[in-house]
């Protein structure tokens, strides 16, 4: 019997299915970054809400990237669909907080990737996912940057002034 | 063609020929490319199968299935999908693309 499924195919389903999982999490992540930055807008922090359009660029990048990787591989691609995005934070500092843990909830959905890809023996995507965790890195690195700005300054209203300036070189 | 597994209500097979496979679902035999075969597996993973329990969530127990580029559709009862969810574990396990069935015994 040829290995048809094989010919067809250079990944394994379960790392598919988990692939698709990331997709519909990294499409989450650009919407949760779009309600930062429309927080930021109303909140006159200009150079947060322009950093966090950028990340919700990124973060579609990063989704695009799987979406493309999983079709490359002759799998099936999911759209994902979105919901449950919050809008509601306090203050800035909040905004920063819940950003870095979703970046962190990010990088651990991708080392259960690398985990899976590892022990099925998928080495293509074991490779492919190399990428994403050192860009997890940087990224986990920026937010927690930004938040130490906020024990070094305060987070009195000058002080936020002048965070929010700094925010666009972070 | 070769069969590659059967449960109670369904077969699937494979054509080396024309690289296509096939499943008799018993009233018909269907035609899949591997990625219609693919689509198949999301499609039937997809089945909330708790809800054929909640009479609230899913009053008759049936399933609606569009397979094919909308080519075949299937009404599956509670059995079917369970049935059907099984053959595609195990075939994807036997098809060596998947390991949700570790086929250790001979």
């Amino acid at each position: 019997m040829k290995d048809i499924a094989r010919q067809r195919m250079s990944i394994k389903v379960s790392t598919m299915d988990l692939l698709n999982d990331q997709i519909k999490m990294e499409s989450h992540a650009s919407a949760s970054y779009l309600a930062m930055a429309s927080w930021c807008e109303q909140n006159a922090f200009v150079q947060s809400a322009e950093f966090f359009y950028h990340q919700a660029t990124e973060e579609r990048e990063h989704m695009m990237k799987i979406f493309k990787f999983i079709a490359d591989c002759g799998g099936n691609s999911l759209s994902p669909t979105v919901d449950n995005i919050n809008h509601d934070f306090s203050n800035l500092e909040e905004v920063f907080e819940t950003a870095l843990d979703q970046e962190i909830e990010v990088t651990k959905s991708i080392y259960k990737i690398l985990s899976v890809a590892k022990k099925e023996q998928d080495y293509l995507t074991e490779n492919f996912l190399q990428w994403f965790i050192k860009e997890q890195l940087e990224e986990e690195k920026t937010f927690r940057d930004i938040l130490d700005l906020f024990e070094l300054m305060g987070r009195d209203g000058i002080a936020l002034k002048f965070i929010d300036e700094r925010i666009k070189t972070a | 063609m070769t069969k590659v597994y059967a449960s109670k209500f369904y077969t699937l097979y494979q054509s080396d020929q024309d690289r296509r496979y096939y499943i008799d679902f018993g009233q018909k035999m269907v035609k899949f490319s591997f990625c219609q075969l693919l689509a198949l597996r999301q499609k039937i993973y997809a089945v909330s199968i708790e809800d054929h329990f909640d009479s609230d969530l899913n009053k008759h127990g049936f399933e609606i299935l569009i397979l094919c580029n909308k080519e075949h559709l299937f009404l599956l009862n509670t059995f079917e999908v369970l049935d059907l969810m099984e053959m595609v574990k195990y075939s994807f396990s036997l098809l060596g693309i998947s390991s949700e069935i570790p086929l250790t015994s001979s």
